[in-house]
């Protein structure tokens, strides 16, 4: 197993090293590098200022020395200035990666808390009105526009004026977007309030999630219940719970398990959108920002962010799948 | 249509015992047509292309005339019939011509995807080895690679038309059907009737597309199918964000893009574009889910 492990992280490297120079690439040969930003806006800038200045910051130099040096950087955690926040882009990632945390945690627990229910019921009614329901909404979760999705729900319920005419309901108008009240407190108002902030954008976050998890589950646990061994159970007279509970979701979960481990990461990526419709500001949000306004110091360093979590619940993922099944050979 | 070009007698026994002479894809239409979603999702689809190919003639107006002293015009008016955007378009005119470049580059986008990732896959597969490997890391990077934030960042480099968008979502989405036909092409490759072939003598080429290739369409197909859907998805998210397809020209993207801060006042605006683009990917993920049924080999009993 610790073998096993050691050769995955092994195989990382060159995966991580080929997306840090994809990533380089994609950003430095950008047209348009810092200096030249800086003199589109500054008609002032001297040719001899700008000569000093491409030195200043190493622009002069060929391409793999530069690679080299950023990657070093990187490496050590200095991920550079940010120019339009006037802020090292360590220090500007730090509040949006929690913020984006509380977003993000609350989805997947929503995506995973309706999808596993509905796709065991799916699988064990097959062709009921409800299985047919929960496929139709799958469907729908799958080809909606989540922006489009975004944009409906602060209209339907941050925005649309019937609910707030019934006297005492005005409540019910939540917010359309932003993270917090100003001047809310601490303590329990704080996390009432947070949680108001969070009622629109974590359902939509979770809503694409939540349709392909119930399609794996309904998947999984269908094909689990034709097996042979399940069948044994019944055969033993075991009570349909103990056979449903202790032989068929327990195998039924493991590939779906490794299917999560691996979105996690997807969900976290797929934040930009949701986002930057609620005004939420986080990571996602961030890379939008920084892409559009061309940030790419901050750009670089979120996309590098994005893709490394993605490889370690890629990781995890493969891990979790060895250690819950022990069919997986390790070799 | 005989799918294995070897014409050994023997060899077709295999074939399924339903009505005689009928070949595969007969009996995959036949099985289409019984997918009630599929074929109306197919039927939505053709009025879709039909709207979008038509749209000069069908469109009340041009799409490109404004209208400003009507202006955040209702939906229901005689003269508009789904009112006007904030330049005074008519918003009918305008979905039905963005209908053209959404589908445009829905199909574009996932054509090339498509056949960018049967190449890599058929190589990778038929090849194996070092060329395999190499390709299969490539697709790896590629898959971890945060795709939204690429696609954003090429799109604001190079974005604006509908042919460098095309280019840049084909360019990063090949990497499912790559992993798929490769997969297929491993499995076929060692089977009875390629070695047949290559007994036989048939060259590599011969081997590739009049062998491998034909057994491997049918999930080709189904992921084409399922990636219009997609690369209309994120055309529509690129353009809302400002990086697509650039206004004057109008897909159902891009006119979302205004439309969230005029929702207090107009709220029609973002509704048609957004539902638009709902409908058609819903349509096409109907019709491939109901086209893998027909085609699944091991549902055909």
């Amino acid at each position: 197993m610790q073998r096993y492990i050691f050769r995955r992280l092994l195989q990382m490297i060159p995966i991580a090293l080929g997306i840090s120079v994809l990533m380089f690439a994609l950003l430095t040969l950008a047209p348009g590098d810092p200096v030249d930003l800086l003199i589109s806006s500054d008609p002032r800038v001297k040719p001899e200022d700008v000569v000093r200045l491409k030195h200043l910051y190493g622009l002069d130099q060929p391409i793999h020395i530069r690679y080299l040096k950023w990657l070093g950087r990187t490496v050590q955690g200095d991920l550079g200035f940010s120019r339009t926040y006037k802020e090292p882009v360590t220090e500007l990632m730090r509040d949006r990666i929690g913020n984006s945390l509380w977003l993000t945690v609350t989805a997947f627990v929503l995506a995973v808390g309706v999808a596993v229910p509905v796709g065991i019921y799916s699988a064990l009614h097959q062709y009921s009105f409800l299985d047919y329901a929960a496929t139709t909404f799958t469907f729908f979760g799958v080809s909606i526009p989540v922006f489009w999705f975004g944009i409906m729900a602060i209209y339907l319920f941050a925005v649309w004026h019937p609910w707030t005419q019934i006297p005492g309901l005005a409540w019910v108008l939540l917010p359309p977007g932003g993270i917090s009240t100003p001047g809310v407190g601490e303590g329990l108002p704080f996390l009432l309030d947070r949680l108001r902030y969070m009622i629109l954008p974590s359902i939509v976050l979770a809503l694409l999630s939540m349709a392909s998890y119930t399609r794996y589950t309904r998947s999984s646990m269908l094909e689990v219940v034709r097996q042979d061994y399940v069948r044994t159970a019944r055969a033993k007279g075991l009570a349909e719970g103990v056979v449903i509970n202790k032989h068929a979701l327990r195998n039924a979960l493991i590939p779906l398990i490794t299917i999560m481990a691996l979105s996690i990461s997807g969900l976290f990526a797929g934040a930009p959108i949701t986002e930057t419709v609620f005004a939420w500001p986080g990571v996602g949000r961030l890379l939008v920002d920084s892409v559009i306004g061309g940030d790419y110091v901050a750009a670089q360093a979120v996309l590098m962010f994005l893709a490394v979590l993605v490889l370690i619940f890629n990781l995890m993922a493969d891990i979790g799948y060895a250690f819950l099944d022990p069919r997986i050979r390790y070799d | 249509m005989v799918r294995n070009a070897v014409t050994v007698p023997a060899l077709t026994v295999a074939a399924p015992v339903t009505q005689a002479g009928e070949g595969y894809w007969q009996i995959a239409w036949r099985r289409l047509r019984r997918h009630r979603l599929a074929m109306g999702g197919l039927l939505i689809i053709a009025l879709l292309v039909a709207t979008a190919v038509f749209a000069p003639w069908i469109a009340p107006y041009k799409f490109e005339q404004i209208d400003l002293l009507n202006r955040f015009g209702k939906p229901l008016a005689p003269r508009h019939l789904l009112g006007t955007d904030d330049l005074g378009h008519d918003v009918l005119t305008r979905l039905l011509f963005a209908g053209r470049v959404s589908l445009l580059v829905g199909f574009a986008a996932a054509l090339s995807a498509i056949a960018l990732g049967t190449l890599v896959g058929v190589v990778a597969g038929f090849y194996t080895g070092l060329v395999d490997n190499a390709l299969m890391r490539l697709t790896d990077i590629i898959l971890t690679l945060p795709i939204f934030g690429v696609l954003l960042l090429l799109g604001r480099y190079f974005g604006g038309g509908i042919a460098p968008i095309v280019a840049i979502i084909g360019l990063f989405g090949w990497t499912t059907a790559a992993r798929l036909v490769r997969g297929e092409i491993l499995r076929l490759r060692t089977q009875d009737f390629a070695d047949a072939a290559r007994a036989l003598g048939a060259s590599q080429s011969r081997i590739i597309f009049r062998h491998l290739l034909p057994n491997a369409l049918a999930p080709i197909i189904v992921a084409a199918t399922l990636d219009v859907g997609g690369a209309i998805l994120i055309e529509a998210a690129l353009s809302y964000f400002g990086v697509g397809i650039q206004p004057p020209t109008p897909s159902w993207g891009n006119m979302l893009q205004n439309a969230q801060s005029y929702m207090w006042t107009s709220p029609w605006l973002a509704f048609w574009p957004g539902a638009m683009i709902f409908l058609t990917v819903l349509c096409f993920n109907f019709f491939g889910d109901g086209l893998r049924d027909a085609l699944d080999p091991r549902l055909r009993l």
